[in-house]
């Protein structure tokens, strides 16, 4: 071992050669360069010339230095040269490498790895026995142990198939074991110490610092800790009506940060990313993720974007998705079921999409797991029954309760607010005052954000006493200020009132959209139920490994109960996952243990030892070999010689064939990336997207186009070239037989300029379909998208609309379709009139709300990155059968039409 | 590098035009001959006597047995007598051409220079086109006929290629003319040989010798090994080519004369043509050898 500054050599004898160099001047210099080659066709005049004085010819001193200098890096580079090489630890004995592998490590665990391999080469050039030890414990529950002492070679092999835990280190242990491991090997020993600089144990014990004081107790510590990375842990999230409420918690920063999750899938696609906003120092932040209930309840784990770990994953069980609702009217149960008339008819239409429906009395009812409990105008009886649903309540449930005769007559007190007797009606034979439309939804009620619709009145409801806390437990109000939802907190559950009837009796809102809005809302913001019912512990089904991946259960994985599952601290018995039985596909009777609702906030350590040396993980750039670069860089030389021997020699051709010929060397060797060629849209056919400004959803256009495009080209006889943006009024769109434009809610109006070119392209027979991708589930996605669309086409000439009739070209130019879905599917999709005959009635726009490019879209691995809704393949088969009927019908326009005269023309054949 | 010889037939095609236009702006050539070969070719030269032609020769009394339709009515109505009219027997002089197409004449010493062999096929092919313009055959060495008539001419690219690689052919008639084009480096015995065989035919004609510049100045210096085109000739090695030019000036201007002195031998005339010189000095030089003073 030879050091020179920063640089060590590893066979510094082979450093002797270099003594070889001048001999090879000398050689190099006796030996004339060999003759340039000349084809001559006259060379019988040149055939034996007498011979003339024979000038010594040398080689030129430049290519002697480049020579000589590939020469010195071939040996040089033999020699093994390593930059910045580690001493290594110091201190005296066997190094012993401690390594926290729980949780907390697995974000940045190929960099500790890297940090520990370089301590590795030290100790295998000094021929240092080393030991391992691991302060997680091992996947079978067992306590950390300190392995034998072995070569280094042997410890770096191990530490290859080393994986981190899902659980969190148990240093405690570990000092235990250390203690063992002296009093084996007393003596003093060099420590390396890679920490995940999370405090584990509690606050009043610490772990660390006794650790730390007995790894130090050896002679030299040295600890390897991740600067500026914070660790972070996502705990399960909170429900609310729309959304889903995150928190992520963190090791506190210096600068505000954010952390992205993203809410995936079963089968891992994305449906959704929050931005968590970290400020300055802060441990814990808040972000909310809108979600649609249908969305969110396809949403099966909750991932933080770029951090590896089952500390970022979140597993969401059914108790994040199953809402039970019961259902129980007043007075006699078949009259409440009478169709128009009953009141259970309305709950059961507005509830039965989207939540599982019950029916019975109240003790049958509450039985069973429960979240929602709707009482249509049902006076709850004194005693027992309302024990029962005042310990429901309190214990999580949601009471729902509509007003009606009965209820007026005898208010109870399971009310959110006091009532008055009897009730008010407006707009009576008797009355001057009008029904009462609804008011906006005030500020924090689960409603705010829907639009109550203006035919929506009500003419009789009970009211409330008035008190000051009246406001407060408002969620919803009349034009003129009177109450018509309250709601009061009971315990962890709540009782929601609305101040009418459930069926159309007393007003027309239950008639209403809206009203299913707010009892979808509703049972969204109700606590869910989910996993068995009962004791018996859940056995593993699957389980997260350090990072955040699902597999077979660990083998030392042990049943839970049910009771313990929300509280659990992940360990080797009880590693984080999915419980239950999986059987049948029953996801319903799993349950999530996830590691972020069992382990405290993570804290950094304190109380590192004095006189502890610090490295920094994946900071400092670790020891390097420089051999394979010298090398690298010798054969660049000798590659330089041998062009320019070639040169010299003639035997490249002059000029330009030279120049050419030496490009191709060099670009051959630095293999240069490839210049992108700007697509022309003039040479192929290709589809085109409107540039809308939003860099996402022009990439899902793009992605989407590119799917459809390819689904054509392999489909039918179309060839079309990858698809381009367009900007209307700046970009030629004569080049484009379709344009896609997905309609965002804050689109300007075109200018001038683009309307004009917009109609040009209309008028000549280009068509272009515009996306609002706001149908069904869709409309949290895009607000104001129809308010936009109108202001996008008011300066078009786009002809009288109409839906697209059952036998339109649109659903015969290629696949017979009885419907257009997108991603969304269900709505209507608009066409212009038939007796337009203008250019041939081919529609000039084609609008819809389908979301279309995002069913369309693959990424770069040709998956599709988009859920469809409700989903399965046929959906999005059906997607690009309507995407090909369009292309075709865009290049073809009404071809097919013509078939549909067929028979005719067979008739008149015939006569 | 040189490129590969024009030889196929349309390489040779391409060629045409610029060897019209090349030989446009000469008169048309008649090829001198005294003693007009022994063809039956009708051409324009006339063989002082009776037979198939154009101009005017002679009236002769009708005898017996000549075909009453043969009979010149405005003559025969000045006398009592009937008279035939009868025509000079008109006869082309036949030039056979020959250019070497060796891998040498594929050379050329740089892109500012054509290769020899272009050079010379256009060369002919400019000869060519004077020499139908002007009513003579022209025929190629091996090729079995001869060609007539202004649109002979792309056949004769065409058949560029299937020429005979040395300038013999036996089927040359007594008192033709010929044109052998090439660079000529071969020894002088062969050229002698050559040249004797035609001359004891009856052949008579011209030696054109077309060479690049390089090979008569050798503008190359340093350490250099001289290469033959083709197998044959084992290469020469130059330690300094400066050093040996004097010589091989010397020796290439006692190789011209040799061959000027095989050609006057044989009783032809000989030039040199140099390829960056213009090929309108060569076809006016070849126009002036071959037509009659």
């Amino acid at each position: 071992m030879l050091t020179l500054g920063p640089i060590a050599f590893a066979a510094p004898w082979l450093l002797t050669a270099l003594a070889l160099l001048p001999i090879l001047w000398w050689l190099l210099r006796v030996t004339p360069p060999a003759p340039k080659r000349q084809s001559f066709p006259a060379l019988r005049l040149l055939q034996e010339l007498p011979a003339p004085e024979e000038t010594p010819s040398r080689t030129p001193w430049w290519l002697l230095a480049l020579r000589l200098a590939a020469a010195a890096l071939i040996i040089v580079g033999l020699a093994r040269p390593v930059w910045n090489a580690t001493a290594g630890e110091g201190g005296q004995g066997p190094l012993l490498v401690a390594i926290d592998d729980g949780w907390a490590a697995a974000a940045d665990w190929p960099d500790r790895l890297a940090s520990i391999e370089s301590v590795l080469d030290a100790a295998a050039r000094a021929g240092r026995r080393t030991a391992l030890l691991l302060t997680a414990p091992p996947a079978v529950p067992d306590a950390p142990r300190i392995t034998g002492l072995m070569p280094a070679e042997e410890l770096r092999s191990r530490l290859a198939a080393l994986r981190p835990k899902p659980w969190a280190p148990d240093r405690g242990a570990a000092r235990e074991a250390l203690a063992a491991w002296r009093a084996q090997h007393a003596g003093p020993f060099a420590a390396f110490y890679v920490a995940d600089g999370v405090e584990h144990a509690a606050a009043e014990a610490p772990g660390f610092a006794p650790l730390a004081e007995a790894l130090a107790a050896g002679g030299t510590l040295t600890l390897a800790r991740s600067e500026g990375r914070p660790t972070r842990l996502l705990p399960p999230p909170r429900g609310e009506a729309d959304r889903l409420v995150l928190t992520v918690r963190t090791t506190p920063l210096p600068v505000p940060s954010e952390a992205v999750v993203l809410a995936r899938t079963g089968d891992g696609r994305t449906l959704d990313r929050a931005v968590v906003r970290i400020p300055a120092g802060a441990t814990e932040a808040e972000a909310a993720m809108p979600l649609p209930l249908e969305i969110r309840n396809q949403v099966v784990r909750l991932d933080l974007d770029g951090v590896a770990g089952s500390n970022a994953t979140v597993l969401l069980d059914e108790r994040f998705r199953r809402r039970p609702v019961g259902l129980i009217a007043g007075g006699e149960e078949s009259a409440a079921d009478v169709p128009l008339i009953g009141e259970l008819f309305y709950l059961d239409r507005a509830l039965s999409p989207h939540a599982e429906l019950r029916r019975g009395g109240v003790e049958a009812l509450l039985a069973r797991r429960l979240s929602v409990l709707v009482l249509a105008d049902r006076p709850v009886n004194e005693g027992r029954e309302r024990d029962q649903l005042t310990r429901w309540i309190e214990a999580g449930g949601t009471l729902v309760r509509f007003a009606g005769p009965r209820l007026a007559e005898a208010p109870d007190t399971l009310m959110p607010v006091p009532l008055r007797a009897g009730e008010r009606q407006l707009g009576g034979a008797l009355s001057w005052e009008r029904p009462q439309t609804l008011a906006a939804f005030p500020e924090g009620s689960p409603f705010q954000g829907l639009m109550p619709p203006p035919e929506v009145t009500v003419e009789r409801q009970v009211l409330a006493e008035p008190s000051a806390r009246l406001t407060g437990h408002t969620w919803a109000r009349l034009a003129d200020g009177t109450p018509l939802v309250t709601w009061d907190n009971r315990g962890a559950g709540r009782i929601v009132m609305f101040h009418v009837t459930a069926n159309a009796e007393w007003s027309n809102l239950p008639l209403s959209g809206l009203f299913v809005e707010m009892m979808k809302r509703l049972v969204a913001l109700s606590a869910g139920v989910g996993g068995a019912d009962g004791e018996a512990p859940l056995p593993p089904f699957e389980t997260l490994d350090g990072f955040g991946r699902l597999g077979p259960p660990q083998p030392g994985a042990q049943p839970i109960p049910p009771a313990r599952i929300e509280s659990e601290a992940p360990s080797p018995r009880h590693p984080p996952g999915w419980y239950g039985s999986g059987a049948g596909g029953e996801a319903a009777h799993r349950r999530a243990l996830n590691l972020g609702a069992g382990v405290a906030p993570p804290r950094l350590v304190t109380g590192i030892p004095a006189g502890t040396a610090l490295t920094t993980i994946g900071g400092v750039p670790a020891e390097r070999d420089l051999g394979p670069w010298l090398l690298a860089a010798a054969m660049l030389l000798l590659v330089v010689d041998m062009i320019v021997s070639l040169l010299l020699r003639g035997l490249v051709g002059r000029g330009r064939t030279r120049a050419m010929a030496g490009a191709v060397m060099l670009g051959a060797l630095l293999a240069g990336p490839a210049l992108a060629q700007d697509g022309n849209a003039a040479l192929a056919t290709r589809l085109g997207y409107v540039v809308t400004g939003d860099a996402a959803v022009d990439e899902i256009s793009r992605t989407g186009l590119v799917g459809l495009s390819d689904f054509v080209n392999r489909r039918t006889a179309a060839a079309l070239a990858d698809p381009l943006p367009v900007t209307p009024g700046r970009d030629d769109l004569a080049f484009f037989p379709l344009l896609y434009w997905p309609v965002l809610g804050d689109a300007p109006q075109p200018s001038a300029a683009a309307a004009a070119a917009l109609n040009g392209f209309m008028r000549n027979g280009g068509i272009i379909l515009f996306d609002t991708r706001d149908e069904g589930s869709g409309e949290g996605f895009s607000p104001g998208s129809r308010a936009a669309l109108r202001r996008l086409t008011r300066d078009l000439s786009v002809p009288p609309l109409a839906p697209v009739p059952e036998d339109h070209v649109l659903k015969r130019a290629f696949y017979l379709l009885q419907d257009l879905p997108g991603r969304f599917t269900g709505g209507s999709v608009w066409v212009a009139r038939e007796q337009d005959r203008a250019n041939d009635s081919v529609s000039p726009v084609i609008i819809g709300g389908h979301d279309w490019a995002s069913a369309w879209a693959i990424d770069a691995r040709g998956n599709n990155p988009y859920a469809v809704i409700p989903g399965g393949a046929r959906q999005r088969t059906l997607a690009y059968r309507f995407g090909t009927n369009l292309v075709m019908y865009a290049l073809t326009g009404n071809y097919k039409g013509d078939q549909v005269h067929v028979p005719a023309i067979l008739e008149r054949l015939g006569n | 590098m040189a490129s590969p010889p024009p030889s196929s037939p349309s390489a040779a095609r391409l060629t045409i035009p610029w060897a019209e236009q090349l030989g446009a702006r000469l008169p048309p050539l008649l090829v001198e001959a005294e003693r007009v070969a022994a063809t039956v070719m009708p051409g324009i030269h006339g063989r002082r006597r009776a037979g198939p032609g154009e101009a005017f020769w002679q009236f002769r009394p009708y005898v017996a047995g000549d075909q009453a339709s043969r009979i010149d009515w405005r003559q025969s109505g000045k006398s009592d007598r009937l008279f035939i009219r009868e025509t000079e027997w008109e006869a082309a002089q036949t030039v056979a051409l020959w250019r070497a197409a060796d891998a040498g004449m594929a050379w050329r010493s740089g892109p500012e220079v054509p290769p020899k062999q272009l050079r010379a096929d256009l060369l002919l092919l400019a000869l060519a086109a004077l020499l139908l313009r002007g009513g003579e055959r022209v025929r190629l060495f091996g090729l079995p006929r001869p060609f007539a008539g202004r649109g002979a001419l792309p056949q004769i690219a065409d058949s560029l290629g299937a020429m005979a690689p040395t300038p013999e052919d036996p089927r040359i008639a007594r008192h033709a003319r010929a044109v052998l084009f090439g660079d000529f480096w071969g020894r002088l015995e062969e050229t002698r040989r050559a040249l004797g065989a035609l001359s004891a035919q009856g052949v008579r004609g011209h030696l054109l010798q077309v060479i690049d510049p390089a090979e008569e100045t050798l503008p190359y210096a340093g350490r250099i090994r001289f290469e033959e085109v083709a197998a044959g000739l084992a290469a020469a090695l130059v330690p300094r080519v400066e050093s040996v030019r004097e010589v091989y000036v010397e020796r290439l201007a006692r190789h011209r004369a040799g061959l000027a002195a095989v050609a006057a031998a044989a009783g032809w005339s000989f030039a040199t043509h140099r390829t960056d010189q213009p090929p309108e000095a060569a076809l006016l030089a070849l126009h002036q050898a071959l037509a009659p003073q």
